[in-house]
């Protein structure tokens, strides 16, 4: 099952590592990534493609506790599909 | 004021007058803060001794543990510390020192990435890259230690940053605002709990971590609900309570795992399901609705998914949740199990058995002892056999299960509750993995007992290769062992072998009238093991009870 998660968190130099470390213990598998940091410099915003047997709801939770990242959200592939469609 | 100077500060406006840890070359700045600074630094023999002596600290007084080393292997040493405070939601503050910045991925002299390696093992790290981060950074590392779900902070700090000039700050404490409580969601727990048969309380670490042993009590007191509980969960519910069944999972009674079984509405209190604790888990409480309780959202349908759940702070929660019950045969059956599958002590022979023996220290310990286990056989029997009253009670290596934490869990519990006996049982494998803080007992004069149950095997690894692995004991045969008593005594800490069970009453007794530390050392025979055990992915109620 394929994920989409946008993820926005502070600018840190370590967040995007901490951050692929949950994903890949948690048992997902990153699929595509774009990191972007806002004009600002303060935040990064991230969407991920990842896939998994397990539940999303699983890693999101995760991610959630992560110092530093501000919001976690999650867009099925098959829902936005069924959406462009 | 330099940044060493103002670590020192910190410290004591967080509280803290304690921390344990051992200097090196990128932390000599804050040593020499610490010199005359007016917090009190305790010198392990090793940075893990120091981070398990912290972590003693914090569980057995509820506040935050502190420790500190320097970079390269000292940091590295601290790693299976705080993967133990992490498991176990202990909450740590860990400062290392680090090479100076301008070094920093060069591959200097004990340089390590130690923020890299420890964010699998930390709640979060930071790295101080300037003089106006030290102050945020320690107030948020102390917030975060402690707050919601507890665990580990660590703080890496480079040299040149303790040795440059700090900058002011001043923390501003914002105002808390309690949760609202969702109060559909307490009335439909409500509801469950009062139709429910047969319900049934599983009581976890997090009850004890969230302070909130006086509320779960009352809940108990009102409700009358039987309850089992974690090993970490030890102490919150106090043991002679009627409908109390001990211990659940893979070494939990009888009455518990069946009780877990069939009941048919599971109440989980700052529990997590973890794999010892539920057996088989499609198979754990198969008739149970089950109500979860624990402030951290992540563990909320990780393994099972549950009817209701609530991520407030049990102290809020459960005097809500508290109403009566009409469960008479529910509570009958429980107490008839209690009786059917009592622990039985009657053993023949002189030789001694080990779960009698702590079961008797247990009747004759003062109270408001606090017992330090190591990890092995005799950490379950302790858990099977002693009684705690207080979760800071009992201290043990749950999640990690790390071998070598008994002794200096012991340590930092003796600091922190000097008039308290600190008891320290391990065994002859595990004693040997930080046998050094024997030194930092002898360097402080704490009057730790230590009751060392030896069976010269890596015991609880021997029972699995009998059970599962057709009796080849490879690499577990421990005949070998030092003399313990001869090497107790290497430390000024006296001590005796005991072997029969006519010696156990006087050298039991010698060892808590000691007024300083004290190593009893117990010999018993490797054929012993550890009853019930649920096998590897049977599910609870498939107990083996003997060979």
């Amino acid at each position: 099952m394929k994920s989409l998660l946008i993820i926005q968190g502070d600018n840190s130099p370590e967040l995007l590592e901490r951050l692929l470390r949950v994903v890949r213990h948690r048992g997902f598998a990153v699929q595509n990534l774009n990191a972007e940091i806002s004009k600002n410099g303060q935040a990064l915003h991230l969407t991920l493609t990842v896939c998994s047997e397990r539940k999303i709801s699983l890693l999101t939770k995760q991610l959630e506790k992560i110092f530093g990242i501000t919001k976690v959200a999650t867009l099925s592939q098959e829902a936005r599909v069924k959406v462009s469609a | 004021m330099n940044g060493a100077n103002f670590v020192v500060h910190a410290l004591k406006q967080h509280n803290i007058s304690q921390v344990f840890g051992y200097p090196g070359g990128a932390i000599m700045p804050l040593y020499d803060a610490l010199y005359d600074g007016g917090v009190d630094h305790l010198l392990c023999r090793h940075e893990q001794g120091a981070i398990m002596a912290a972590i003693g600290y914090a569980r057995s007084t509820g506040k935050v543990g502190v420790c500190i080393a320097t970079s390269g292997p000292g940091a590295t040493n601290l790693i299976t510390g705080l993967a133990d405070a992490m498991m176990d939601s202990i909450p740590i503050v860990a400062i290392t020192g680090q090479v100076a910045s301008h070094l920093i991925g060069t591959d200097a002299f004990q340089e390590i990435d130690v923020l890299g390696l420890s964010l699998a093992c930390t709640k979060h790290s930071f790295m101080v890259q300037s003089a106006d981060q030290l102050g945020p950074i320690i107030e948020q590392a102390f917030e975060l230690a402690s707050s919601g779900r507890p665990g580990p902070v660590l703080i890496d700090i480079p040299k040149d940053i303790q040795l440059g000039d700090a900058l002011n700050f001043s923390p501003i404490h914002a105002t808390k605002t309690p949760n609202t409580i969702n109060k559909v969601a307490i009335n439909s727990a409500r509801e469950m709990i009062e139709n429910a048969k047969k319900p049934l309380l599983y009581i976890g670490g997090g009850v004890g971590m969230a302070q909130a042993v006086e509320p779960l009590r009352q809940f108990i007191k009102k409700s009358k609900i039987p309850s089992v509980c974690t090993l970490k969960g030890i102490g919150a519910v106090k043991h002679s309570s009627p409908y109390f069944m001990g211990m659940v999972g893979m070494h939990g009674s009888k009455a518990s795992n069946f009780a877990i079984q069939e009941c048919d509405l599971l109440i989980a209190i700052g529990a997590r399901f973890d794999d010892r604790v539920t057996g088989k888990l499609d198979e754990f409480a198969p008739h149970a609705k089950v109500i979860h309780l624990d402030i951290d959202a992540a563990e909320i349908d990780k393994l099972r998914t549950v009817e209701l759940a609530m991520t407030d702070d049990l102290k809020q929660i459960l005097p809500l949740l508290e109403t009566t019950t009409s469960i008479g045969e529910w509570q009958k059956h429980i107490l008839k199990m209690k009786v059917d599958f009592a622990n039985r002590y009657d053993h023949p022979g002189d030789a001694i058995y080990a779960p009698a023996m702590l079961r008797q220290l247990a009747e004759m310990q003062p109270r408001d002892t606090v017992i330090c286990t190591d990890v092995g056989q005799h950490q379950m029997w302790v858990a099977q056999h002693m009684f705690v009253d207080r979760p800071e009670n009992h201290i043990s290596s749950s999640g990690l299960g790390t071998m070598g934490f008994g002794i200096p869990a012991a340590v930092g519990a003796q600091v922190a509750r000097p008039d308290d006996t600190v008891i320290a049982v391990s065994g002859d494998g595990s004693f040997m993995m930080n046998v050094q803080e024997l030194g930092t007992i002898k360097r402080k004069k704490l009057p730790v007992k230590i009751l060392l149950i030896d069976n010269q095997r890596l015991g609880m690894v021997r029972q699995w290769q009998k059970l599962f692995f057709d009796g080849r004991y490879s690499e577990t045969i421990l005949t070998d062992n030092p003399d313990f008593v001869t090497l107790a005594s290497a430390f000024d800490i006296p001590g005796e072998t005991i072997a029969t069970k006519s010696q156990l009453q006087g050298a039991l007794s010698r060892l808590l009238d000691s007024k300083g530390a004290y190593l009893l050392h117990v010999s018993i025979s490797e054929e012993e093991n550890v009853w019930p055990l649920v096998p590897p992915g049977a599910p609870n109620d498939k107990m083996m009870e003997s060979l």
